[in-house]
């Protein structure tokens, strides 16, 4: 029932790529994304894959995460590239039925599906290439500047990390729960779908019992020691901009400008 | 605060939990059934934020969202409306029980039917048709046709449970129905 316990996207290593300070990555990447949506050209759809591809070799990353990303999304793709074909008006090329092929239908329909993969692989560049903790440290410091119209950024940011060590112990949880329930002979795996729904309340109810649990057990413990965020707590990993950072950042800016721009 | 953290973890450790189903590729998930429960123990407030900061770890590169997917992909990708979807859900179920006391089962499964799945879809579906490039009616039927009974069901076992829970959590200082959320 469960998938096993999972680990980050993340693929660690030391590229430049890698090294790259959390914030410019993010930045960098919707600027991508946002040329993306801005350009409908095969030339500007060729030259943004180009760069993919450059910084994907400069990453060092193997090829096989490209498409353990694209899987899950393939379905989309297809339904989307077949929709856009039979669903545009144009130039009929073939026609099968109530189904017609028209010049305009194939054009839109792979430029849309190239439009759905590089934007895959765009952003799963930023994770395969991030660690979740250093992309929480970039977010949180991304929102500072919004604490003043009321966005708590550093209590985000400590929400995110205290959910993200959590993760693996309620999994642990919920198995152990199935476990203990099956062994007082509660069913998950048979019966029609509303008695499946029924018998998920045994798994449930306990689950969330124990999250609060843990949290109230959290909140002594923090307290105890007299956690306080926000103003004038010190880092361990403070993120510094270098001159690199800053060059990377306004190479890949004038980049996608030029090709929204151009195409 | 903390609640709300965990919160988030379990939706992320309930994203994993699937019934297959026989007619549909797509298998009905916890998550819904994670955004309604969110809305409903933490209130408007800081179930929205439980559900947001799940989104924000999905970002951040963990497979955290169903069937594993994660990062930017699953939620600027043709099926991230969902994915919005969830904090504004959770905040709509969250308003639509009252606050500080256990909801009866029949507010209970309207609550969750129009967060839950409303909210959802209503975000959803419009997204998917804007970034597949598909008509409205096209999206509907890819989008929210299959999902439609397990949403039910996942709402039906919601209103179920959120009575019991609710008492059971109680004694607890740091939320239980309260709307605090701690």
């Amino acid at each position: 029932m469960l998938e096993g316990i999972t680990i980050g996207q993340y693929v660690p290593g030391d590229s430049p790529v890698h090294t790259l300070d959390p914030r410019v990555k993010l930045v960098a990447t919707v600027v991508l994304i946002t040329v993306l949506f801005l350009i409908n050209s095969f030339a500007g759809y060729g030259l943004i894959a180009a760069f993919l591809v450059g910084v994907f070799a400069v990453a060092r990353l193997p090829v096989r995460y490209v498409w353990r990303g694209l899987r899950p999304l393939l379905f989309i793709v297809l339904l989307t590239v077949v929709l856009n074909m039979l669903m545009t008006p144009g130039q009929v090329w073939a026609k099968w039925g109530p189904f017609t092929i028209t010049d305009a239908g194939v054009i839109r329909g792979s430029q849309m599906g190239l439009r759905l993969i590089l934007l895959v692989v765009a952003t799963s560049l930023l994770t395969l290439a991030t660690s979740p903790i250093s992309l929480t440290d970039g977010i949180e410091s991304l929102l500072r500047p919004f604490r003043r119209v009321g966005v708590p950024a550093h209590e985000l940011a400590m929400m995110m990390t205290i959910a993200l060590r959590f993760i693996p112990t309620l999994l642990e949880e919920t198995d152990k729960i199935i476990k203990a329930q099956m062994a007082r002979g509660a069913d998950f795996e048979s019966g029609n779908l509303l008695r499946r729904a029924r018998n998920m309340i045994p798994l449930l109810v306990p689950l969330f019992l124990s999250a609060f649990r843990r949290a109230d057990e959290l909140a002594t413990a923090m307290e105890s020691r007299c956690y306080r965020g926000g103003e004038g707590r010190t880092r361990l990993r403070a993120l510094v901009l270098t001159r690199r950072d800053v060059a990377v950042l306004s190479a890949v800016v004038v980049f996608s400008v030029a090709v929204a721009v151009i195409f | 605060m903390l609640l709300t953290a965990l919160m988030a973890g379990l939706t992320a450790a309930m994203a994993l939990l699937r019934i297959p189903l026989p007619w549909t590729p797509v298998p009905v998930t916890g998550q819904t059934l994670a955004v309604i429960l969110a809305g409903a123990l933490l209130g408007p407030r800081w179930g929205a934020l439980s559900q947001a900061i799940y989104v924000a770890m999905g970002l951040a590169g963990l497979p955290v969202f169903a069937g594993g997917q994660a990062g930017l992909p699953a939620v600027l990708g043709p099926t991230g409306g969902y994915i919005w979807g969830f904090p504004a859900g959770a905040w709509v179920v969250g308003r639509l029980l009252p606050p500080r006391q256990a909801p009866g089962w029949a507010r209970a499964f309207l609550a969750s039917l129009a967060g839950g799945v409303g909210v959802v879809y209503l975000l959803g579906v419009p997204w998917l048709a804007l970034e597949a490039g598909l008509g409205l009616k096209q999206a509907l039927i890819a989008g929210a046709v299959p999902f439609l009974p397990g949403d039910l069901l996942k709402c039906l076992a919601a209103s179920a449970i959120l009575p019991r829970l609710c008492r059971i959590l109680h004694p607890f200082r740091s939320a239980g129905c309260t709307g605090e959320g701690g």
